[in-house]
C-alpha cells in the first residue's frame, strides 16, 4: 500500500465524524457569493473591451444616436478599413513600425541579458551582489526620469525620429528585468552539467550555448516575449523622440489620432484592438512563467 | 566526445594569466554589453540630468542658456505646482493601491476556488493589466465622455445621475475619475499575486484548522491572511512605487487637467520636458524624482528584507 493510499483509507476509516459540517457561511461563501462574483468579476474586466469592440464595428451614424445604440445594426468592417488605410493616421505604418521596434528590442535585449545573466549566476566576483541590486533598483526607475535627459541626448546625436533612438531608448527598461530573470533560470541549472561540458573541451561560451541555453530555453523565450510585449505598448519615448507621422508606433499613433481637431471614435476604437489582440495573445501564452517570474523577482531582492 | 588520457597529457603553452584571473576577466566581457547598455540608457542620462539641472535651458529660447547653480531648484522651492503635484501623487498612489489591493484580493479568492472555465475566468481578469496604457486611457476616455459615452448613459437610466457628467474634466471628478480607471488596470495585477500566495499555501493548514473546528472566517484570519503577509507586502510596495511614477494614464486621459486637479509629479516632469520645453528645469524635476525613488527603494529593501521564498 502507497503512502497516499494509507491516507486515505485513514481518512475514510473516521467517516465525516472528524469533519464538522460546513457552516452556514461556509456554504453562502461558495455558493451565491462565488457566482455572483465570478459574474462580477467578469464583466469588470472585460466589459470595456467589449464596448470598445461593439464600437469599432458601429458605423458613424450609430456612434452618434440619440439614445445611445447599444449594439450596431449591421456588423461592418469600414472603421478597421479606414484606420489601416488612413493617409492621416495609417495604422498599417503604425504596426509595422510596432513590429520592427518590438522585434529588434526583443533580440537585442535577449542576447544582452543572456551573457550578463550567465555571467551573474555563475561567475563569483566582487560587486555581483551590488550588481544585483542595481538591477533590481533600476526595475523600478521611472521613464520619465530619462526623458529629458534622453531628448537632449538623442537630438545631440541626431537621432531623433530614427529607430535606434527608440530601440535604445527601450533597453533602460527591459534589460533590468530581463536580466533579473534570467540570472533565476540560470541559477537553477545544476553546475555538473555545465562543468562535464567544460571538461570535455567546451569553452565558456561553448557551454553556454549547448548546454545551459537548451536548458533555460522556456525562461529565456518568455522573457524574449516579456520585453517585446513592454516594447509594443511602450508609449512616452515613442511620442518625445519621434516627431514625423511615419515614425510614430501604434501606442504613439493612437495618441496622436486624439490630438486631431476631433476624434474619430468608430476608428480609433478600430486602432485600440489592432493595438491590443498581439498582446493580449502573446500575454495569454506568458502568463504562467511571467507570474513565476515576477514573484520570484520581486522577492529576492 | 572520448576525452583520452592522451590528449590531456599534450601540454599547453601555458597560459598568459591564470585560470581563475581568465573567469574573472570572461565574466566582465559577458557584462560588458549589458554596461554599455544601461550606460547610455540610464547611468549617463542621470548625471546628464544632473549637469542639466544647473542650467537655464529652455530649447525654444536659447538665447536665455547660462549656468545658474542652484537656481531651478529655488525656484522649485516656490513652484506651487510642484507642491500641489506631490499631493496630488499621494492621493493617487494611495487611492490607486488601496482599491486595487481590495479587488485584486477578492478576486484572488475567488479564481482561487475550483469551478468549471476557472482557466477562461483567469485570462480575462487579466487582460485589463496586459493592454498597452495609452488603450486603457482612450477606452475609459471613451467610457467616459460626456454625450456618447456608455457611463453617463447606464447610469442616466438607471436613475443615479439627473444630468450628463463630464468626468475628466469637472475638477473634483477628474481625479476620482482616473483613480478609477487605474483601479481597473491594477486589480489584475493584485489578483494574480495573491492568486500565486494562495496556492503556495499548503492545503494540509486548511484541514488541520478545520478539524480543530475553525470557521471558514476563522481560517482566513489565522490561516490566510498571516502565511500571504510577505506577498501582500512586497505586492503593495512594489505597486507604490510603481503608481508613483505611472504617468501615461493621466498624461493621455486629462494632461494633468483640469487646472492640474489630476496633476502628479510624474506628469509635471513629463509636461515640462515635452510641452514646455524646459529642459532644465524637467532635469531638476528628474532628479527630486530620483531622490524620491531612491528613499522609496532603500525602504522597499528594508520592508522586504528577510522575505526569501513565498511563490
Amino acid at each position: 500500500m502507497s503512502a497516499p493510499d494509507r491516507r486515505r483509507a485513514a481518512a475514510g476509516g473516521a467517516p465525516r465524524l472528524t469533519r464538522p459540517r460546513a457552516d452556514w457561511v461556509e456554504r453562502v461563501l461558495s455558493g451565491p457569493v462565488l457566482w455572483l462574483g465570478l459574474l462580477a468579476l467578469t464583466l469588470f474586466a472585460l466589459g470595456p473591451f467589449v464596448w470598445v469592440f461593439l464600437t469599432s464595428l458601429k458605423t458613424r451614424a450609430e456612434l452618434y444616436a440619440t439614445p445611445l445604440q447599444y449594439l450596431p445594426g449591421r456588423l461592418t468592417a469600414v472603421n478597421y478599413v479606414d484606420a489601416w488605410t488612413s493617409k492621416l493616421t495609417p495604422f498599417s505604418r503604425f504596426f509595422a513600425n510596432s513590429l520592427w521596434v518590438s522585434s529588434v528590442t526583443m533580440v537585442a535585449t535577449t542576447a544582452v541579458s543572456i551573457l550578463a545573466g550567465y555571467a551573474l549566476a555563475r561567475f563569483r566576483f566582487a560587486g555581483r551582489n551590488v550588481l544585483l541590486l542595481v538591477f533590481l533598483a533600476t526595475q523600478m526607475f521611472p521613464a520619465v526620469l530619462l526623458i529629458a535627459p534622453l531628448l537632449s541626448q538623442w537630438y545631440a546625436l541626431g537621432l531623433i525620429d530614427t529607430y535606434q533612438a527608440l530601440i535604445y531608448s527601450n533597453f533602460s527598461f527591459t534589460v533590468p528585468f530581463t536580466v533579473w530573470m534570467l540570472v533565476g533560470y540560470f541559477d537553477a541549472i545544476p553546475r555538473e552539467l555545465e562543468e562535464s561540458a567544460l571538461i570535455d573541451g567546451c569553452g565558456r561560451f561553448g557551454a553556454l550555448c549547448r548546454v545551459v541555453l537548451p536548458l533555460a530555453a522556456p525562461g529565456v523565450a518568455a522573457t524574449a516575449i516579456f520585453a517585446f510585449v513592454t516594447s509594443w505598448s511602450e508609449l512616452l519615448f515613442a511620442i518625445t523622440f519621434t516627431t514625423q507621422t511615419e515614425m510614430r508606433t501604434l501606442s504613439a499613433g493612437l495618441l496622436f489620432m486624439v490630438g486631431q481637431y476631433e476624434i474619430q471614435w468608430g476608428q480609433l476604437s478600430a486602432g485600440v484592438m489592432i493595438s491590443t489582440v498581439p498582446v493580449a495573445i502573446l500575454f495569454t501564452y506568458l502568463q504562467r512563467h511571467l507570474i513565476r517570474g515576477l514573484s520570484a523577482g520581486a522577492l529576492k531582492g | 566526445m572520448a576525452s583520452s588520457p592522451a590528449s590531456v597529457a599534450v601540454s599547453l603553452p601555458r597560459p598568459l594569466l591564470s585560470r581563475r584571473a581568465r573567469e574573472l576577466a570572461t565574466g566582465y566581457l559577458y557584462l560588458l554589453p549589458v554596461a554599455l547598455c544601461l550606460g547610455g540608457t540610464i547611468l549617463f542620462p542621470i548625471l546628464k540630468a544632473m549637469h542639466m539641472s544647473l542650467y537655464r535651458h529652455v530649447l525654444i529660447r536659447p538665447q536665455e542658456y547660462g549656468f545658474i547653480g542652484l537656481g531651478n531648484y529655488a525656484r522649485l522651492l516656490h513652484d506651487e505646482t510642484f507642491w500641489l503635484t506631490l499631493w496630488n501623487s499621494l492621493v493617487w498612489v494611495f487611492g490607486s493601491v488601496g482599491f486595487q489591493f481590495l479587488g485584486g484580493f477578492a478576486a484572488a479568492l475567488l479564481l482561487h476556488q475550483s469551478f468549471r472555465g476557472r482557466a477562461f475566468v483567469r485570462t480575462v481578469t487579466l487582460l485589463p493589466w496586459i493592454v498597452p496604457g495609452v488603450v486603457v486611457a482612450l477606452v475609459w476616455e471613451w467610457l467616459y465622455q460626456p454625450n456618447y459615452g456608455v457611463l453617463n448613459d447606464l447610469l442616466l437610466r438607471l436613475g443615479v445621475l439627473r444630468d450628463r457628467v463630464a468626468w475628466l474634466s469637472d475638477p473634483s471628478l477628474a481625479m476620482p475619475a482616473v483613480i478609477a480607471t487605474n483601479v481597473w488596470r491594477g486589480v489584475p495585477f493584485f489578483a494574480i499575486m495573491l492568486l500565486a500566495g494562495l496556492q503556495a499555501i499548503p492545503d494540509e493548514l486548511y484541514e488541520a484548522a478545520r478539524v480543530d473546528g475553525a470557521s471558514v472566517l476563522q481560517r482566513f484570519r489565522h490561516v490566510t491572511l498571516p502565511l500571504l503577509r510577505p506577498i501582500i507586502i512586497v505586492a503593495t510596495a512594489t505597486r507604490i512605487i510603481w503608481t508613483f511614477n505611472y504617468a501615461d494614464l493621466i498624461f493621455v486621459m486629462t494632461s494633468g487637467g483640469p487646472a492640474n486637479a489630476t496633476q502628479i509629479t510624474s506628469t509635471y516632469t513629463l509636461l515640462t520636458a515635452y510641452s514646455t520645453l524646459d529642459f532644465g528645469y524637467a532635469a531638476t524635476l528628474s532628479v527630486v524624482l530620483l531622490v524620491i525613488m531612491l528613499t522609496f527603494t532603500v525602504l522597499y529593501l528594508r520592508v522586504t528584507r528577510g522575505i526569501d521564498s513565498v511563490a
